[in-house]
């Protein structure tokens, strides 16, 4: 057992998907001798060389929709957009292209998107964002976000398998700061499954990534006052575990969804949907978000701080919500 | 290299392309042509809905295409029907009668049998249920990946350009296999102004890949004419800038198609890695039929071009070679308008997809498709 970080479980996978699979090959800016922005495909240029390792121009349309191309032929590409705010100039190419295809004339697309995410790091309206709900929206994609370096790993291994393009959310913040003693051997989480990260009776928490964290943290906040809550790590956003979370909002009769993203159109709004629809009887109380303000992220850090959804927010709206 | 020169023919061979390449190209252009003829006619009573005619670059899609061998791969757009017709079909067995012993190549004995590719095609573009796509998309908007028929088809989204990187992922992948096989992707020359144009042909340059970009300028994209769309004297002067190599031909001088297309090929098995070949039209049709974008053009200009028909030429120069007489020329022309008629019949004859078709899924079978037929919202809602 040795102590593995998130993002060292991002580059087992990494390694371990291209030792099985000769297919798998990895496309991204400055990841071949650099390794990556932040170094999650450090040391793989060295062992599997340039074709299979590919540092690519400063481009993402041109990158994802080569990768389609090569997907077609019997590739499982890997690629890394240097931070997730940039996918946006290869959104046609995803959105129209990648997603579709399957539907259209049945050519599986094996396909995974590395987006590093999310704030924390004062880094501004452009190496912040949390964009999931753009790619939640579109029909063909899947969609996932680990939150701890035991996914982060298992939940790649299963990307790179799958015949179908994964969107896959590494959040920045989580790279160097979440630790875990992870065994050898060849560990898969699945796709489409959440996770009850702490079992609770009174509020079930809906989140996904650092605000899971957070989350946690909130939890054992109150549990200091007598309110017991569960927490769900919705891991997969898309296609959606409902099962898994109507089974917890149904026990417990209250919910908190809790996203980094924005909250407007962000993807709790589906979940509040969902749960609105599906387990209304249950209900005791409003469904709540505590989310991202309608805004850019601002750079100076104190400025960011008080836009994010960290624990005193949901500290918040917890007790707000135990009291229904 | 051996010492001894090889034997020199008596008579030097005759000028330009390999008549066995004449014969098969002048088939295939036919067909190109009667399937158009037959679509536009549809399109003007209303039969169809929207029809995007090829009528006017049958010498470029064909002449290019012809150069490629057994799964090299093609990604077309919308006028390319030839270059779909020229990957897909093996003629000496679609028409016989008008091929000779040592016609059939190695790659048309892979190919399955023609016909039902042809009805396949023709299904799909009335959106039936025997159609590629069973439906769900249009006309030339589907793909079809055949390594054991030789066939590596990837067609287009309507958003064009977008496929010019995905073409040059073929060529990656060619790269990475360590294969000398070729990919021949068609845009027009609109669809140069997008970024996608230039992320693909850039990273092409650096990478070497083995592609070979053919722009059909038929100097219209829809409305716009060439000094709206980009001010360089031509096209193919991009490709140093992309470290390429690049050319401009007359996309009706089908010698000189084909031979600069073969250049490019060379090119691209060898290592020396892509082209952007640009390929000169005549305007021949609007951009759909009867959407009021041919009328724009000038009379007289319509008129020119009208005048530039690539059949035509390409007859007179097999008359002119004593590779055709008129007779053969006309029987070619109604073999291929015999084939085009009864495909088209018997595709008007097919069913309408099932219901079904359009709730199908959009995961390919997995965990994660597994996943998404679990959650409550599938196909309804609510």
């Amino acid at each position: 057992m040795a102590e593995t970080t998130y993002i060292d479980a991002i580059r087992r996978a990494l390694g371990e998907e291209m030792d099985r699979d000769e297919a798998v090959f990895l496309m991204g800016q400055d990841i071949a001798a650099f390794g990556g922005a932040f170094r999650a495909c450090k040391g793989l240029f060295e062992k599997h060389g340039r074709l299979r390792v590919i540092n690519t121009p400063l481009m993402e349309s041109g990158t994802v929709g080569a990768a389609l191309g090569a997907a077609l032929v019997g590739k499982r590409p890997v690629l890394e957009m240097q931070f997730a705010d940039f996918v946006s100039c290869g959104f046609n190419q995803i959105v129209n292209n990648v997603a579709k295809t399957y539907y259209r004339w049945e050519a599986p697309v094996p396909m995974v998107i590395r987006l590093p995410f999310g704030g924390g790091a004062g880094a501004g309206p452009f190496h912040s964002q949390s964009p999931e709900a753009w790619f939640a929206h579109t029909p063909g994609l899947c969609v996932v976000a680990p939150s701890t370096p035991r996914d982060a790993l298992g939940m790649l291994k299963a990307a790179i398998r799958d015949p179908n393009p994964v969107i896959y959310l590494e959040h920045r913040f989580l790279y160097r700061r979440e630790k875990e003693d992870l065994p050898e051997g060849d560990l898969l989480t699945p796709l489409g499954r959440a996770h009850v990260a702490r079992e609770g009776k009174h509020v079930t928490i809906l989140t996904w990534s650092w605000t899971l964290h957070e989350s946690l943290a909130a939890a054992e906040e109150l549990a200091k006052e007598g309110v017991s809550v569960e927490v769900v790590d919705l891991r997969t956003l898309s296609p959606l575990d409902e099962d898994t979370i109507f089974t917890s909002v149904r026990k417990t009769s209250k919910v908190l969804i809790v996203h980094e993203a924005t909250i407007t159109a962000g993807f709790g709004a589906e979940l509040a949907a969902r749960v609105a629809d599906q387990c209304f009887e249950w209900l005791d109380g409003p469904v709540r978000r505590v989310a991202y303000a309608d805004r850019p992220s601002p750079y100076n850090k104190k400025l960011e701080q008080s836009l994010l959804p960290g624990r005193e927010r949901i500290t918040a709206a917890l007790r707000k919500l135990a009291r229904y | 290299m051996a010492a001894s020169k090889p034997p020199q023919p008596l008579s030097p061979a005759p000028a330009g392309t390999d008549p066995r390449v004449l014969r098969r190209a002048h088939f295939l252009m036919r067909l190109s042509r009667a399937w158009d003829s037959r679509f536009e006619a549809m399109a003007r009573v209303g039969r169809i809905g929207r029809w995007y005619s090829a009528v006017g670059n049958e010498c470029t899609t064909v002449g290019t295409s012809l150069a490629l061998g057994a799964n090299d791969a093609i990604s077309t757009v919308h006028r390319d029907l030839g270059a779909v017709l020229t990957h897909y079909l093996d003629p000496t067995r679609l028409a016989p009668g008008l091929f000779e012993d040592g016609d059939q190549t190695e790659w048309d004995a892979l190919r399955p049998p023609p016909q039902a590719l042809l009805d396949q095609l023709a299904s799909q573009v009335f959106g039936r249920r025997g159609g590629f796509t069973r439906g769900v998309d249009r006309s030339f908007h589907y793909g079809l990946i055949k390594p054991e028929w030789g066939i590596r088809h990837v067609g287009m989204i309507s958003h064009l350009g977008s496929m010019i990187p995905v073409a040059a992922g073929l060529a990656l992948a060619n790269l990475q296999d360590g294969n000398d096989r070729a990919v021949l992707g068609f845009i027009g020359e609109g669809a140069t102004s997008q970024g996608d144009f230039h992320e693909a042909l850039n990273m092409a340059g650096v990478m070497k890949l083995p592609l070979i970009l053919v722009v059909e300028n038929n100097r219209y994209a829809f409305s716009t004419p060439l000094s709206e769309q980009y001010a360089c004297e031509k096209l193919s002067d991009r490709a140093p800038g992309y470290g390429i190599a690049g050319e401009t031909v007359d996309g009706l001088d089908f010698d000189a198609v084909h031979a600069a297309m073969n250049r490019a090929v060379q090119r691209a098995r060898t290592g020396e890695g892509a082209t952007l070949l640009e390929c000169m039209l005549p305007r021949m049709r609007g951009h759909a039929e009867g959407d009021g974008s041919y009328e724009l053009i000038p009379p007289a200009e319509r008129e020119e071009y009208l005048k530039q028909d690539p059949l035509v030429r390409f007859e007179a120069m097999l008359v002119d070679r004593a590779l055709a007489d008129v007779e053969r020329v006309k029987e070619v022309t109604e073999i291929a308008r015999g084939i085009i008629e009864d495909a088209v019949e018997r595709a008007m004859a097919t069913e309408e997809p099932l219901i079904d078709e359009a709730t199908r899924p959009v995961f390919a079978p997995g965990e994660v498709a597994t996943a998404f037929a679990r959650q409550s919202t599938e196909v309804t809602g609510g």
